[in-house]
């Protein structure tokens, strides 16, 4: 079953994810938590991580800077990352999907729209 | 465009992202009135979530609300009732002035050129009051600033019985 990590510097807001994922019914082996962008590449190195979803704006890196690392590292660069953010400019869409990143959910989102965008990566019990 | 104008176009972008966050995520009923200038000795307060913002124009966007409020907000949030005034509600606080400071921040960087927001602050106590001696700029830290003499444009919400504000300073950058 995969394990999902989730990059946000708000603790409240990973939960929340988390509560929501599990709330859908989403076969979830583990939840990996990371506050941000650099604890988040330590995190997806030293474990099988499968789905990442990730906050933009973070101190010490941003979401973009560790989705432009983790692309280039050359590790773990086929991991599905989905940036869940306030950054909703198409400007800002664009430069992620540049980057590397495969979905794009911006905050505040409901239930519904978070459980649509992860239907994507991972299968309902 | 007229710094006054201005701001009341951002204090309306800030009731709508209020609105669409209290629908989609905290999923507690919102009611909001017309912005009004508040001097900053008519503010106290228990909580204050600030976001700070810097670009062609630079200012602070600010949630005020009581203890009370903010852990109804958090529980919400959390689905599980809290009681105690953790750092866990600090936490949901910024991630509410955060989340309202994001979406402003999209409409005005339309209008006026790509803008920084600031990792967002919360402090919390009892009464507080928000000002700045001397009509000198109270430094918090590299971006956050508040002007002694500049009125907050607040937007007064109610929501549960409970009454909140958010407040915005703005001041335009020097070239």
């Amino acid at each position: 079953m995969p394990k999902v990590l989730i990059i946000d510097d708000s603790a409240v807001m990973r939960k929340m994810i988390q509560r929501i994922i599990q709330q859908s019914g989403f076969l979830i082996d583990e939840f990996v938590e990371a506050g941000d962008g650099k604890e988040g590449l330590e995190k997806a190195a030293s474990s099988n991580i499968d789905l990442i979803l990730c906050d933009w704006n973070m101190p010490n890196m941003t979401g973009i800077d560790f989705v432009k690392a983790l692309r280039g590292s050359g590790l773990k660069s086929n991991i599905p990352v989905v940036m869940i953010t306030t950054e909703s400019s198409e400007t800002r869409i664009e430069e992620a999907k540049n980057s590397g990143a495969n979905g794009y959910l911006t905050k505040p989102f409901t239930p519904d729209q978070l459980k649509t965008k992860l239907g994507n990566y991972l299968l309902v019990k | 465009m007229a710094l006054e104008s201005l701001m009341e176009s951002i204090a309306a972008d800030i009731a709508d992202a209020t609105k669409t966050l209290f629908e989609t995520m905290i999923l507690m009923d919102l009611k909001y009135d017309d912005a009004i200038l508040v001097d900053d000795t008519q503010i106290r307060t228990d909580v204050i979530g600030m976001v700070s913002f810097t670009g062609r124009y630079h200012g602070v966007i600010a949630l005020f609300c009581s203890k009370k409020f903010a852990l109804k907000i958090a529980s919400t949030m959390l689905m599980t009732e809290l009681t105690e005034f953790t750092n866990e509600v600090k936490d949901a606080i910024g991630e509410v002035s955060n989340m309202i400071a994001g979406n402003v921040k999209t409409k005005l960087a339309a209008q006026h050129g790509d803008m920084h927001l600031s990792i967002p602050m919360v402090i919390a106590g009892e009464g507080l009051s928000v000002t700045a001696v001397n009509n000198h700029s109270a430094v918090a830290d590299t971006t956050l600033s508040c002007f002694s003499k500049d009125p907050w444009l607040m937007t007064p919400f109610i929501s549960n019985n409970e009454m909140f504000n958010i407040g915005l300073l703005l001041r335009e950058s020097t070239k």
